[in-house]
């Protein structure tokens, strides 16, 4: 009984670290907080749900769409909300804050209406297959979703510090106008990571498809607040903080639910977060300094 | 004669503009520190949840319930924003979003008290209760010419447009004052501000709780009004509508949320079509306003132009007397 609450935590636990990452490569390049990011994730999942079940497509293909949409949606965001906004002058920092809650809720409220408001399930062929290992049980879509968010977190971990193109990615991240005088295209890296960091939103809305076998419309909000939660828990900005962060909230909530009080489950992710300003503002593995003003 | 001017449905628009004006008054004076909080509707919820339980439950006075809906707000936005408002404005933001979600989830959760999702019904209502208090002293109804539900509604009105007049007053006074210029100061530029020698940690978090209380204290009128909250009343959505109001009519002046308030709330009513496609329409104008006009519609200029149009409307009345 406990050792499957652990597996459920963790699993929980790399879904949430993957949504962070999508947060935490925004933030740790733009500097700002991305809060179409859930509504992204949100849609990624609804594409996953229409691919399966509307046309019987499999669960690859499945993630093809997902990603796709996600990416296209990415990338209108960066050009419609996030890049008119660089560079002008007087532009407060709340701007793009403002700006990304607005296609927020546009996207949550596109999805109501395309969609419906209720629960869509989402069905994969292995759903109801487990093992027994000892005494524990496993299902299968566990295993899926464990390895496919570890891939995606260690391919981006490889991808950012042995590539090119992820040397630059963390150039633009420490300093925009010095990789830019180094000869990097800020403009392209920036678009590249708002789009990466969307398809990771979309990979993970369809993780946490199969793993509730529920989508809703309103899945974003409540998702994109737990991946706020795991980047400040982490550090912001920081890629080895949002799996860590992650994994902590997984195995909390888990925790949680199996004390009786799982109706006070989505709250954990606040909690965490004023515990973390008032203890250690900066984070579990960021620099003291990144907080303050 | 005057019964006939005198419709209930038109007196409930303006009344819900009236509270929504306190409520984007309350975004306008915590933006112009500088500052975003996405947990008005979570203070709302405070406000109107304590003084519907104060006065369903425990039969307290309206009054009491309001009052104490309003300070508890406040004490909320205190526990809030004390931790997070020494940091980056980001971290409020989050922060208070958080806390939106998290009331959301206690309301719907703490059955015993709040009914859950359900929601609570049977709030004691503002409008029957000062009518009643009006009956005592002699006051009927049919005494103005009246019916009932017009004569509630329209004392409703009028003690509401005082307390908004009041609550305006006291802000636009305050942005005119010390406090005021320190908020501006901030919200220019938090470091220059610092060492101009203001205490921006104190001054953030003023600007803060002010914002809380005057949502608290919408939210216990709203209970009081409607007879009926439930936690789906104060989601996200409605932080979004408290937000667009002072980003889409100014947040640089204080006309700003009110003209905001007034319009966003005005033109769902008068164009039943649109009403459904609403939130899709303020995601468009929030990344609108952002790209084209981010201080909104009313700022400096616009003032400055009404004033001097005015002015020479006059001179030129003057003039015309004159010769």
């Amino acid at each position: 009984m406990f050792s499957e609450q652990i597996i459920n935590g963790i699993t929980l636990g790399s879904i949430y670290a993957v949504v962070a990452l999508g947060y935490t490569l925004v933030f740790g390049v733009l500097g700002i907080i991305n809060m179409a990011h859930g509504s992204i994730f949100m849609f990624g999942a609804f594409m996953g749900v229409v691919a399966t079940s509307t046309f019987g497509l499999p669960l690859p293909a499945a993630f093809l769409v997902a990603v796709v949409t996600a990416g296209i949606l990415g990338f209108l965001l960066e050009v419609l909300a996030l890049r008119p906004l660089r560079g002008k002058k007087g532009v407060s920092h709340l701007a793009p804050l403002i700006s990304t809650i607005g296609v927020s809720i546009f996207l949550e409220n596109l999805a109501t209406k395309i969609f419906g408001a209720g629960n869509k399930p989402f069905r994969t062929s292995f759903s109801e297959v487990s093992f027994q290992i000892g005494s524990v049980n496993i299902y299968a879509v566990q295993i899926v979703i464990f390895v496919i968010a570890a891939i995606l977190m260690i391919g981006l971990s490889l991808w950012l510090s042995k590539t090119k193109a992820g040397r630059a990615l963390r150039a633009s991240a420490e300093d925009l106008d010095a990789a830019s005088l180094l000869g990097v295209n800020t403009k392209k890296m920036i678009t590249m990571t708002v789009i990466i960091a969307s398809i990771m939103g979309g990979i993970a809305g369809i993780l946490v498809g199969m793993a509730f076998n529920s989508v809703t419309p309103q899945m974003g909000l409540s998702m994109g607040l737990k991946g706020l939660a795991i980047i400040i828990l982490g550090g912001m900005g920081n890629v080895r903080g949002a799996v860590v962060g992650g994994l902590i909230l997984g195995l909390a909530e888990t925790a949680v639910v199996m004390t009786g009080a799982s109706g006070f489950r989505d709250a954990i992710a606040f909690v965490a977060i004023i515990i973390i300003l008032l203890v250690r503002p900066q984070g579990i593995f960021g620099k003291a300094s990144e907080a303050r003003r | 004669m005057l019964a006939d001017l005198i419709n209930p449905y038109y007196l409930q628009v303006l009344t819900f503009i009236l509270i929504n004006i306190v409520l984007g008054l309350g975004m306008y004076v915590t933006l112009s520190a500088g500052q975003l909080s996405l947990g008005h509707a979570g203070f709302m919820a405070i406000g109107a949840y304590a003084s519907a339980i104060l006065t369903f439950t425990y039969h307290m006075p309206m009054i009491v319930g309001m009052l104490f809906g309003t300070i508890l707000a406040g004490i909320f936005g205190l526990i809030i924003g004390l931790p997070t408002l020494r940091l980056q404005g980001v971290y409020l933001a989050i922060a208070t979003l958080g806390f939106g979600e998290v009331m959301r989830v206690i309301f719907v959760n703490w059955e015993s008290v709040t009914n859950g999702a359900v929601g609570m019904s049977g709030i004691p209502n503002l409008g029957r209760e000062i009518s009643s208090a009006l009956r005592d002293w002699g006051l009927q109804a049919s005494s103005f010419g009246l019916r009932n539900n017009q004569l509630s509604s329209l004392v409703v009105f009028i003690l509401l447009l005082i307390i908004t007049i009041l609550i305006f007053m006291f802000f636009r006074r305050q942005s005119q004052s010390r406090v005021g210029r320190a908020f501006a100061a901030i919200k220019m530029d938090e470091n220059a501000a610092e060492a101009m020698g203001i205490n921006i940690t104190y001054y953030k978090v003023l600007a803060f709780v002010q914002g809380a209380m005057a949502a608290g204290f919408a939210g216990a009128i709203y209970a009081h009004i409607t007879g009926y909250i439930s936690p789906s009343d104060f989601d996200y959505h409605r932080a979004i509508d408290i937000l667009i109001y002072a980003v889409f009519g100014g947040s640089e002046v204080i006309w700003g949320p009110v003209f905001g308030a007034a319009f966003l709330t005005a033109i769902p009513e008068f164009l039943r079509s649109i009403a459904e496609y609403r939130y899709m329409i303020y995601g468009v104008i929030l990344v609108a306003m952002m790209a084209f006009r981010p201080q909104g519609i009313i700022d400096h200029r616009v003032l400055y132009r009404l004033k001097r149009r005015r002015q020479a409307k006059k001179a030129a009345k003057r003039e015309k007397e004159v010769s």
